[in-house]
């Protein structure tokens, strides 16, 4: 019998990693300025300082103004569950604090990290620091209010409730909404004063107010770039630039951020180059929150089938447009500037308009669990889309932070089909 | 020009071999799917029917869920449209196709040229799916093909009010232990597949004539309750099985040009 010697076994040296691109500067000053924020909200926590969260959608301008840092617990649990590091809170939110899988992702992500606040191993990236106060408007979604009496609750801390209304049946609210919802702000300014114990200075907050517009305006003016074809950007950077209005839409270094970013976009239509990674060969208007977990795997399929998802109505949400000093406008802005506060029709022929404005040969609609609101839109809105717009639509399973949701074959499926029906469409085949 | 499709399934594998686009010389089915030996199966048997070998071939489309993995495939594609062009060469005037396959559920409104127009697909849950039938066939120990059949037999059909596959399973089971009959308990699964699918129908929009593609389509109670909850007809061509596949076929000899 011959001996059986162990030969090493050369390994061949690993390919070298891909290098990765360089970030444009407007993105690493995306990054700068988020950690600046968080890093202001923890400097205000050590020193003894009030600290709020707030809803998405809230009238920033007056604590802006009042220079209170405020995070966004949404906007924290995209970025978290961006790095998929969002498990481990859901995963407590369902079990050890017994909420069930059907609410939101996000209000399970946060009131999961709500609760180890305080345990000396709480780590999150980026981390938020122990709220001092909530901040609350009901223009995105009516779960919020329960998901902010619950941290309320837990943290024993106050609630600035600014009750938006429904608009049912009109695109424009009916002046009695508005007045409401005034005297809400109102109200709301009012409530912080006597908190924080100081007068919010009135010139500040009109600063603050021109200071949102101006960035408001920008934005959208960036955003109407990506009409051209091919697109100078990838549609999925909107959803990066995007958090820059949910987390700083009154401070002047968004400014700064957007005037290089429109920069960098006019460069691109110069140069006709493009931030989307692939050819472009079709274009598609995106339904709903990004599938943030997924958020690679869904750009590197769109990429393999030269797909640019262009445009997203869900960007458009912070486009609270007012004329500044204008508190009725402002009221009429925030009440109807989501996507979830407007009837089915109205937002959906908004997505007509935008899918005729951009040139999209389909859509994709993001099925998102967490958001039913949202989704609900979909499934009718997908008919009056089809006649109206007069393209094929595809819908998928997902969730904004849930990664149990999404279907990687699924979504591939969908993808394809929808893409080989884009190319009979514009090929004439049909 | 000869042209082979196959379509690797979650549940079963089909192939087909077209000659110039028309004529079909060889089809194939194996009840394995995807990531078993169930294509490789399709793919010799469907050749040695034919008397044919790989190199006869001008071209392979493969579709379905597996459709990654087939190395002998020249091309892919979805099987959203192969279903439809398969659909449209056998029965060119259904306007409305319903495909239930292992794990999904389409529904596709065709145009005149079998063109898709439009198409809804299951969410993710197997209610309604080929899957799910599987399921309550295994819970009542009887074969999947005997399905339609027995349903056939039933006087009082069971309602089964659970769409979820584990929740129906459990429901199965504990009409089972109160002594239904068999027969009155298949009828009324297929009449719970039959809403479900029904409704997604619905949502796409149903315009006649509806036709039906898929495996489950061999069913003939699913056809009875599909067409009574459609109030229309429900028209099954006799290749209902390889519709994918031959959809690949047509479309792979359009490639091969």
């Amino acid at each position: 019998m011959s001996e059986v010697k162990d030969t090493p076994i050369e390994s061949s040296p690993l390919p070298a990693p891909k290098p990765k691109r360089p970030l444009p500067l407007s993105r690493q000053m995306v990054n700068e300025q988020t950690a600046k924020c968080y890093a202001e909200a923890w400097a205000a926590k050590e020193n003894g300082e009030p600290v709020g969260w707030s809803t998405a959608i809230f009238p920033q301008e007056v604590c802006e103004a009042f220079g209170v840092p405020v995070l966004y617990p949404e906007n924290n649990a995209a970025a978290i569950s961006a790095k998929h590091l969002g498990d481990p809170f859901i995963e407590h939110a369902e079990g050890a604090m017994g909420f069930p899988i059907n609410i939101c992702s996000y209000a399970r992500l946060n009131m999961g990290m709500a609760d180890v606040l305080d345990n000396p191993d709480y780590k999150a990236d980026p981390a938020m620091p122990r709220p001092d106060f909530l901040l609350l408007a009901n223009n995105s979604c009516t779960q919020l209010m329960k998901w902010y009496e619950c941290l309320s609750e837990a943290l024993n801390i106050p609630i600035f409730f600014v009750d938006c209304l429904f608009n049912y049946y009109e695109e424009e609210p009916a002046f009695y909404k508005v007045k409401y919802v005034r005297s809400q702000i109102e109200n709301y300014i009012e409530n912080m004063e006597k908190f924080l114990k100081r007068k919010l200075d009135w010139d500040k907050y009109l600063e603050v107010q021109k200071r949102s517009q101006i960035n408001c305006q920008l934005f959208n003016e960036i955003v109407d770039l990506n009409r051209r074809t091919p697109a100078p950007m990838s549609g999925f950077d909107l959803f990066n630039y995007m958090s820059c209005l949910v987390l700083c839409r009154g401070k002047e270094s968004t400014t700064e951020i957007f005037k290089q970013l429109k920069a960098e976009v006019e460069e691109n239509i110069k140069n006709n180059t493009s931030t989307f990674p692939g050819e472009e060969k079709y274009r598609v208007h995106w339904e709903g929150i990004a599938c943030w977990p997924n958020l690679g795997f869904n750009l590197k399929k769109l990429k393999e089938y030269n797909v640019n998802a262009v445009m997203n109505g869900y960007v458009t949400a912070w486009d609270v447009r007012y004329a500044p000093g204008d508190l009725d406008g402002m009221a009429k802005a925030y009440q109807t500037s989501s996507t979830n506060s407007l009837s089915t029709p109205t937002i959906m022929n908004k997505r007509v308009d935008s899918i005729k404005n951009f040139g999209c040969d389909g859509m994709l609609c993001h099925v998102n669990r967490s958001c039913k609101l949202m989704t609900f839109h979909i499934f009718v809105g997908r008919e009056i889309v089809e006649s109206n717009a007069h393209i094929p639509v595809a819908n998928f399973d997902g969730d904004q932070s849930d990664t149990r949701i999404f279907s990687e074959a699924q979504f591939e499926t969908r993808l394809q089909g929808l893409v080989e029906i884009m190319k009979e469409q514009k090929e004439g085949a049909v | 020009m000869l042209t082979m499709g196959i379509d690797i399934g979650s549940a079963a594998c089909k192939s087909l071999i077209l000659k110039d686009g028309k004529h079909i010389l060889s089809k194939e089915v194996f009840p394995l799917g995807t990531g078993t030996s169930g294509p490789n199966k399709v793919f010799e048997q469907a050749l040695a029917n034919a008397c044919l070998e790989h190199k006869d071939l001008d071209h392979i489309m493969v579709t379905g869920y597996g459709r990654f993995t087939f190395d002998a495939a020249d091309s892919q594609r979805s099987e959203i449209t192969c279903h439809a062009a398969g659909m449209h060469f056998t029965m060119p005037k259904v306007r409305t196709l319903i495909d239930i396959g292992g794990q999904d559920i389409k529904i596709l409104r065709l145009n005149e040229r079998g063109k898709v127009e439009s198409f809804v697909m299951n969410d993710k849950c197997a209610a309604g799916t080929g899957r799910f039938l599987e399921v309550m066939a295994r819970v009542m120990n009887v074969r999947i093909e005997d399905l339609g059949a027995l349903s056939m037999q039933s006087t009082e059909e069971v309602s089964i009010s659970n769409t979820c596959t584990v929740f129906a399973e459990s429901e199965v089971i504990s009409k089972l232990s109160t002594g239904v009959k068999l027969p009155d308990l298949v009828a009324g699964i297929l009449a719970s597949v039959a809403k479900r699918v029904a409704s997604l129908a619905f949502r796409n929009g149903v315009e006649a004539e509806v036709g039906m593609s898929g495996g489950v389509a061999l069913n003939e109670g699913i056809i009875n309750a599909l067409s009574k909850e459609l109030k229309t007809q429900i028209l099954v061509p006799e290749l209902c099985q390889y519709l994918g596949a031959l959809g690949a076929a047509i479309y792979a000899g359009k490639e091969a040009l």
